[in-house]
């Protein structure tokens, strides 16, 4: 019989989610004694504005996660965090949720144009980083670094695993500081699709890897050597869903704050796919 | 011998008394009677009705799928509507007369196909106008009516239509609300002797609610029963003096109700008041919102309510399946009414007179963990704690099921954790008006099919699904539950205990939908839909 874990982590999660969740409820209370008007004209209304985006993160997440992720980063749907980065206007973000996507399941919507747009400056605001610059660090020693440490999953321009993200343009999506982040404490923000798992078969084989996808009965997973399988919940003595990444910390005394200066030099020279 | 066994089950579980020259269901080419409606499910080969009787039960007497063989259960045919539903799922329960299947499809299409093969005889498309309000977010219909040679059928832009069977040419047309405004319609009439019942969606609008009667033969209007009462009427009294909120009150109707044909009363679900999240401006209780109606079938009026969820600000509008029954509860006989609410507790109520009888929680909410004496709810959790069932449920309208011979009700239960953060919307025609916003924890965020003991309430069984399931639930006489999930499973139970017997990747959620199931040549048809088909499952044909 298989044996699904439930993940302490999660535990964890909740509780600041439901901290952080009590915070925009306050804030969202204030916002009520100055509701937010807008009316119809070109360009976001809310641009930038803080409160129109927490309102926007939490219609979001009601209306739009259950496709495109918490994160944005895409589910069923797409990555909503590239928009902007694939050159999209506000304007044009507001007309696809208004109108929906033809011919896939994405609906139109009729709610007013506020909480539209409130949706817009929220996507926006996740996605837009700032410009990627390193002044330290030699990007040549950093390609070097990337080519033997992390190369092994991640690709660039074609070459590369596929374990984990494409990075490939990874300087026009994600802002120096999430890269840091992702780099000491890869386990903080694994991206759907970029989940660790463990299986174990019946006849005892411990298999590493990512869940791509899941139901009832079935894991559809890509093992550390790159092999996609699918496996039935029902033949597998077990299945764990790690709390870890699959990528390794690198922490200062795996990779110094030099090198890490290094890796990012080279990471913010990253703005095209396809260049190959 | 089979065929008497089967209408004895179902006089017995409808608990209709019909004569025995009726048990055969003689429904054929002359089409559907009231007296067939009444039959139920006693004619092996029809369903003719959106639950298969009256009872809102989905529970077949057929008995050739047993749990013993239903692991050899194989898709038959697919039908691909090509069609697709925006937003939701592909929600409707086919009919089946004398061999044809008539399917209502997303965007009002509609289709009578041939049972043994899923081919076409004919298919009508609505010309729908552009501007469609919620008709544009919810694109979906949940099935037809049937009376006589006529297909009833409601409209995204808030019609009735009763098409001819054998051609689906329009026969008439009626409006029932203003789309512009908001309203849709989205259900499967109900039809009884000489009346067509249709209830309206569009509670996320200023819209007010209302269950209507026609006539099935002219179209005209018999009588309108509002789920929010006019200034001075009863119930008003629940909701601010203030006509103008009275009107925008919601109380969607958006689901099929039941009937009880000897009590001559329907039994229907209403919805969340408007705005869906903020309250402030409608104090009170605002009946007859988030309730189930018992209404008298010739005249529209109210004979009881129940309210399980009073002044709302969560949208857990109360549209479900009625589930009646005639069961012995505490050592007394009595006629029940169950309900399994998105509200997060499972009710049984006496049907004819309204009392509650039983309210038990069936999912983790913390919003209440009891009914009071005065048959309201204990509020712990008002949403100020967090953490409470997401505007979506505890469960929604997916049908339920209830197996009289194991005293189980059995219903997808979900469990989730929302966060509602409420704020004073503009009303703007044809704009929605949630009044707030939500925040939804994915984290917490499943779902499973639950069998519910209905003497107690107690669970049962369960089977866990991973995320948040919006599939319905059919049960057969042959101890069988057939539910589904949110990755696209089409799954087989056996009821008493919940073993999972069979499984079938159908390649898109099963969202809003619930099975059916009828005999043609001798074999036991399932049918479900998924995504953009419908696919029909039996047995192999060289069975034992």
């Amino acid at each position: 019989m298989a044996r699904a874990c439930i993940c302490a982590s999660s535990v964890v999660r909740y509780g600041i989610e439901m901290v952080r969740m009590a915070m925009m409820r306050a804030f969202l209370m204030l916002g009520v004694s100055a509701p937010l008007s807008v009316s119809a004209q070109a360009g976001n209304p809310y641009e930038g504005d803080r409160t129109a985006m927490r309102l926007g993160s939490a219609l979001y997440g009601t209306r739009c996660a259950e496709c495109h992720g918490a994160d944005a980063k895409g589910i069923s749907g797409p990555d909503l965090t590239l928009l902007w980065a694939d050159g999209t206007s506000d304007d044009h973000v507001f007309e696809v949720v208004r109108s929906g996507v033809s011919g896939s399941i994405m609906s139109s919507s009729s709610a007013p144009d506020r909480e539209l747009w409130a949706i817009v400056a929220y996507l926006r605001g996740i996605s837009t980083v700032s410009p990627f610059e390193n002044d330290s660090g030699d990007a040549s020693r950093g390609q070097e670094l990337f080519s033997a440490t992390c190369a092994r999953c991640h690709r660039v321009d074609g070459d590369g695993g596929h374990l984990g993200p494409d990075l490939s343009r990874i300087a026009v999506i994600r802002s120096r500081e999430m890269l840091v982040r992702s780099i000491r404490d890869p386990s903080a923000s694994a991206a759907a699709g970029y989940r660790a798992v463990t299986v174990v078969t019946r006849d005892g084989r411990r298999i590493r890897g990512v869940t791509k996808g899941e139901d009832a009965f079935s894991l559809q997973v890509v093992d550390t050597r790159e092999r996609l399988q699918g496996y039935l919940k029902v033949d597998l003595q077990e299945f764990t869903h790690e709390e870890r990444s699959l990528m390794p910390e690198f922490g200062p005394e795996r990779l110094s704050d030099a090198e890490l200066d290094d890796v990012l030099r080279y990471l913010g020279t990253l703005r095209q796919a396809g260049a190959r | 011998m089979l065929l008497a066994r089967f209408g004895l089950i179902a006089v017995l579980a409808a608990g209709v008394a019909v004569s025995p020259t009726h048990l055969m269901g003689q429904a054929g080419d002359d089409g559907v009677t009231y007296a067939d409606l009444l039959q139920g499910l006693s004619d092996p080969a029809s369903w003719l009705t959106f639950s298969g009787d009256y009872s809102g039960r989905r529970h077949s007497p057929l008995t050739q799928i047993t749990p013993q063989n239903v692991h050899r259960l194989a898709p038959v045919w697919t039908f691909q509507t090509g069609t697709m539903t925006r937003g939701r799922g592909f929600e409707t329960t086919p009919l089946v007369l004398d061999g044809v299947l008539y399917v209502t499809g997303s965007n009002n299409f509609a289709w009578a196909l041939d049972a043994r093969t899923g081919r076409r005889f004919w298919e009508y498309r609505r010309n729908l106008p552009d501007d469609l309000t919620y008709g544009a977010s919810a694109p979906v219909n949940r099935g037809f009516g049937l009376l006589g040679d006529r297909l009833f059928m409601v409209t995204l832009d808030a019609h009735l239509v009763a098409l001819d069977r054998k051609t689906g040419r329009v026969l008439w047309e009626i409006e029932l609300a203003d789309y512009h405004i908001g309203y849709s319609a989205t259900m499967a009439p109900l039809v009884i002797d000489g009346k067509v019942i249709v209830g309206i969606s569009g509670g996320e609008y200023a819209t007010r609610g209302f269950v209507d009667a026609y006539d099935p033969e002219t179209g005209e209007r018999i009588w309108r029963f509002n789920t929010v009462p006019g200034p001075g009427e009863p119930g008003s009294e629940t909701w601010p003096d203030d006509p103008e909120i009275l009107a925008r009150g919601g109380g969607g109707t958006w689901m099929t109700g039941s009937y009880d044909p000897e009590l001559d009363l329907i039994y229907w679900g209403t919805g969340n008041p408007n705005p869906d999240y903020y309250g402030d401006d409608r104090p009170g209780d605002n009946l007859y919102t988030n309730s189930i109606v018992a209404l008298e079938a010739q005249t529209g009026r109210l004979r009881w309510h129940y309210q399980f969820t009073p002044h709302d600000v969560h949208d857990w509008d109360s549209n479900h399946v009625p589930v009646l029954a005639d069961i012995v509860f505490d050592g007394e006989p009595r006629n029940v009414v169950m309900v399994a609410n998105r509200n997060g507790f499972f009710y049984v109520l006496d049907r004819t007179t309204g009392e509650l009888l039983l309210g038990k929680p069936f999912t983790e909410t913390t919003w209440a963990r009891e009914i009071g004496s005065d048959g309201r709810p204990i509020v712990l959790n008002d949403g100020s704690k967090g953490c409470l069932p997401d505007p979506w449920g505890s469960t929604n309208f997916m049908p339920p099921s209830f197996n009289p011979e194991l005293g189980l009700f059995f219903v997808t239960a979900r469990e989730t954790c929302a966060t509602f953060a409420p704020q004073e919307p503009e009303f703007v025609t044809g704009r929605s008006t949630f009044g707030g916003v939500v925040w939804i924890d994915r984290d917490h965020w499943y779902s499973a099919l639950r069998a519910i003991d209905v003497q107690t309430g107690e669970r049962m069984w369960e089977f866990r699904y991973p995320s948040a399931t919006m599939a319905g639930v059919l049960t057969t006489a042959s101890g069988l539950v057939f539910g589904g999930d949110h990755e696209g499973n089409f799954i087989a139970f056996e009821a008493s205990g919940g073993e999972n017997l069979w499984h079938y990747q159908t390649g898109s959620r099963i969202w809003g939908a619930a099975a059916m199931t009828h005999m043609i040549d001798g074999r036991q048809h399932v049918l479900i839909p998924s995504g953009t088909t419908l696919v029909a499952f039996a047995l192999p044909e060289n069975r034992p």
